[in-house]
């Protein structure tokens, strides 16, 4: 399973992230080691894409949970961006979906 | 309340039982079979993405918690029987050869949602099962666990798997 991740410097401090693939416990540590080094001071804003993404299971939540944690620490924004269904759906169950901003596809 | 495997027997209309090594690798194929189930039970997508995700992470505890990432045994069987309500049920069962396991401290409790400092993939994972199936059991085994999950399928979700 391969999990495509495309990181880009908007503008200074606004950063975005394209994530297309499944997110699953064997994905999740390569979502991970893309993300961490954004969770910085220099950054103000973390754009994650998830329109690319069918499925996330808890370890892909997890992980998307320290940008949550980032954002809360720095006065940043971490913007989840166009979840699919089914992964909003996980979100919903989680009861996690009132916790992240989540911007719907044609917001 | 107590479901057995055996009690599906009688009226199921399929069925589905294997043997994998506990790897994460695996995972996908054991995603593959229960899309196969959910699609013969006639679960919707929503529904067949929950039920999915549910057997998924108990797949991912039994392997991260269970056998600590090593390779490990695990007896897999899937089943679609009716209720005598007439409603139709999915059971899985898994049956691994690992230590015994403590689950106690695993959910994050309540219907409250986890505090997001103390979101931990295990414990959002059970979280997540407890939500979506109906029946969730653990034995204790001299020799393992044995663990069942049950989900029945929800009327206002009737209407098919969509293509």
């Amino acid at each position: 399973m391969k999990l495509d991740i495309n990181v880009e410097n908007k503008t200074a401090g606004v950063v975005s992230v394209a994530v297309q693939g499944d997110v699953t416990l064997q994905t999740s540590p390569a979502l991970r080691s893309q993300l961490k080094p954004l969770f910085s001071q220099e950054n103000k804003q973390i754009h994650v894409d998830l329109s690319g993404v069918g499925f996330m299971d808890s370890s892909g939540i997890a992980t998307l949970v320290e940008g949550l944690q980032w954002a809360r620490n720095t006065d940043g924004r971490f913007v989840l961006h166009a979840l699919q269904a089914n992964v909003l759906d996980v979100f919903n169950l989680a009861k996690l979906d009132t916790v992240f901003e989540i911007v719907e596809a044609d917001a | 309340m107590n479901f057995d495997m055996e009690d599906a027997e009688a009226s199921q209309v399929g069925k589905l039982k294997f043997q994998l090594n506990c790897q994460r690798d695996c995972v996908h194929i054991l995603r593959s079979m229960v899309e196969v189930m959910s699609m013969r039970a006639n679960l919707n997508e929503k529904e067949t993405n929950r039920v999915v995700l549910a057997v998924d992470e108990l797949f991912a505890n039994i392997a991260c918690h269970g056998y600590s990432d090593k390779p490990g045994k695990v007896e897999f069987e899937a089943k679609i029987s009716t209720n005598d309500a007439g409603i139709e049920e999915l059971h899985f069962m898994f049956r691994d050869y690992a230590p015994t396991v403590n689950v106690q401290g695993w959910a994050c409790g309540g219907g409250n949602p986890c505090a997001t400092e103390n979101i931990t993939p295990g414990g959002l994972g059970i979280q997540l099962i407890h939500s979506i199936m109906d029946v969730v059991q653990h034995e204790s085994l001299v020799d393992g666990n044995r663990w069942i999950l049950v989900y029945m399928r929800k009327q206002d979700e009737r209407g098919g798997h969509e293509t």
